[in-house]
């Protein structure tokens, strides 16, 4: 293992030599991730890039035990997550999935979810739980009576995040937050996203292919290609001065940055 | 009494039938849709199966014994599942096994209680009684089963986004699935409910209008009709919940992970 991989101080996550090996329906196996090695930082934002197809998603569902590793191991604040009860561990690490799922009923009805699941008595809509994660989505108190399933898609993607908050989970995970959205949709949730991670109160962790929300949020870049982690560094330094032909260029394809 | 003797049927009757399905396949040539020859191959199936079993009934009738009445049952269950199995392509993982437990639970329970208890026959055995009540519970246990199976498979694949959404809340796996295992089981039970709302309007059963054939009063065939139909919508509803409830878990991991 390099000696950049280890980190210094106990990182929020460190990631440790995970490996994945999946079985298509063929039956042949597939190696999505590849001796991958990372760590984030508490209280920052770590954004991890790549082209599709290079293992984003399937490295970031490891961190809330979606999914397990084939091998390797993943640690939050030192401890191997694999002994983590998952009910536990999702309270804990909080995900915002790609497509924004809205369960029937009322905004309200769809932020009291993780409260019913936990088997928790139910915050009103005048609670602090709830004021608390509407402010940090830049949502509206008027919207938490109106059906869930009617909101347009930057609202769903907002809910979506003021749902995944509800728990107080110290470590945020983002699957591709934007990428169902249109631009200018976007960039205003973008926006939220920048407030929230750069508060330092929660450590973020990203998947996207936008360079530009990279930009925007992230303290750290991991680069990731072919399930290998082949880059990463602070987003200023990388973004500015790629070390690898690969990192170089994925950022010179011009996809990233139409609008 | 003269009326409670059924006329019987020779060879020479049993050819005059034969010549009504020599009139449908005349008609199927007629309209040239090419189904003669599969129409007369099943017709020919049809017998043959038959013949097998009246004859193995004769054998089953003739020997004053439990063992071969319960070895006919397992014969009849496993078939049962073997055409549930093959009528579906997609199957939950541990099909058989899922699925061959809960029609033996299922059916045999409500068998044994509607044997024993509604019509209380003596020696319980009795195949007269036994065989056709149990044939005619498995086989609407076993459309029950299979539409309950294929039901959820269905759900749980189509609700993915709803499933995981929920997991990364903090559900079990049995929170996150139960909107896909309501429907399965509504959807298992629903046919069943609607022929015993048609059921002598609509069509006259076959048991009773067998009844009425070989001489029973009209009155008793009609109680013997309604008691069966109750046995056979508690046979689908407990086969069909077992294998919901057996079922999704075989979709998760320990870890509330969706395979």
């Amino acid at each position: 293992m390099n000696s950049a991989d280890k980190p210094e101080k106990e990182p929020k996550i460190w990631c440790d030599r995970v490996t994945v090996i999946k079985r298509n329906e063929n039956g042949e196996s597939a190696t999505i991730l590849d001796d991958v090695s990372l760590f984030a930082p508490e209280g920052e934002s770590t954004c991890i890039i790549g082209p599709s197809g290079s293992g984003k998603s399937t490295l970031v569902r490891l961190f809330n035990r979606l999914d397990d590793p084939s091998s390797g191991a993943i640690y939050l604040k030192g401890e191997d997550i694999s002994g983590i009860d998952p009910l536990l561990l999702r309270k804990r690490v909080a995900m915002v999935m790609q497509k924004p799922f809205m369960f029937d009923g009322t905004v309200l009805a769809n932020l009291q979810r993780s409260f019913i699941y936990r088997g928790a008595p139910l915050p009103s809509a005048i609670s602090p739980e709830i004021l608390r994660v509407l402010e940090l989505a830049r949502l509206s108190a008027k919207i938490l009576e109106r059906s869930a399933r009617s909101l347009s898609g930057g609202e769903q993607q907002r809910v979506n995040l003021a749902r995944a908050l509800t728990g107080e989970p110290e470590l945020l995970l983002l699957d591709e937050p934007t990428s169902a959205l249109d631009r200018p949709t976007a960039d205003h949730l973008a926006a939220t996203l920048h407030d929230i991670c750069s508060s330092g109160r929660l450590t973020v962790i990203m998947v996207t292919h936008d360079l530009r929300l990279a930009e925007h949020t992230a303290d750290k870049l991991v680069y990731l290609e072919n399930g290998k982690v082949i880059e990463t560094g602070e987003t200023a330094g990388m973004l500015a001065d790629p070390k690898t032909t690969e990192f170089g260029l994925f950022m010179a394809e011009p996809a990233w940055r139409k609008d | 009494m003269e009326k409670s003797q059924i006329v019987p049927i020779d060879i020479l009757q049993l050819s005059l039938a034969f010549g009504l399905i020599l009139v449908s396949a005349g008609l199927a040539r007629l309209m040239r849709i090419g189904l003669e020859k599969q129409l007369l191959w099943a017709s020919i199936r049809m017998v043959v199966q038959l013949l097998a079993t009246g004859y193995l009934l004769h054998l089953v009738f003739a020997v004053n014994s439990p063992f071969p009445v319960i070895l006919m049952l397992f014969a009849m269950t496993l078939f049962s599942l073997q055409v549930a199995g093959g009528r579906i392509k997609k199957k939950m993982p541990h099909f058989y096994r899922v699925v061959g437990s809960s029609i033996i639970i299922g059916c045999g329970g409500v068998t044994f209680y509607f044997s024993l208890l509604v019509v209380g026959y003596t020696p319980w055995f009795d195949p007269r009684y036994l065989i056709p009540l149990a044939g005619m519970i498995i086989g609407n246990a076993m459309n029950g089963a299979a539409l309950a199976a294929e039901r959820l498979d269905s759900e749980i694949h189509d609700r993915r986004d709803e499933i995981e959404t929920a997991l990364c809340l903090g559900a079990t796996s049995g929170q996150a699935s139960e909107s896909a295992v309501r429907k399965a089981f509504g959807a298992a039970l629903i046919p069943t409910m609607n022929t015993m709302a048609a059921t002598g309007i609509v069509a006259l059963p076959g048991m009773m209008t067998g009844q009425i054939l070989s001489g029973t009063e009209p009155a008793v065939a009609v109680r013997y009709q309604i008691a069966i139909i109750f046995a056979i919508t508690c046979a689908v509803a407990v086969t069909s919940f077992m294998i919901i409830i057996q079922g999704y878990r075989k979709y998760f991991t320990k870890a509330h992970q969706l395979k």
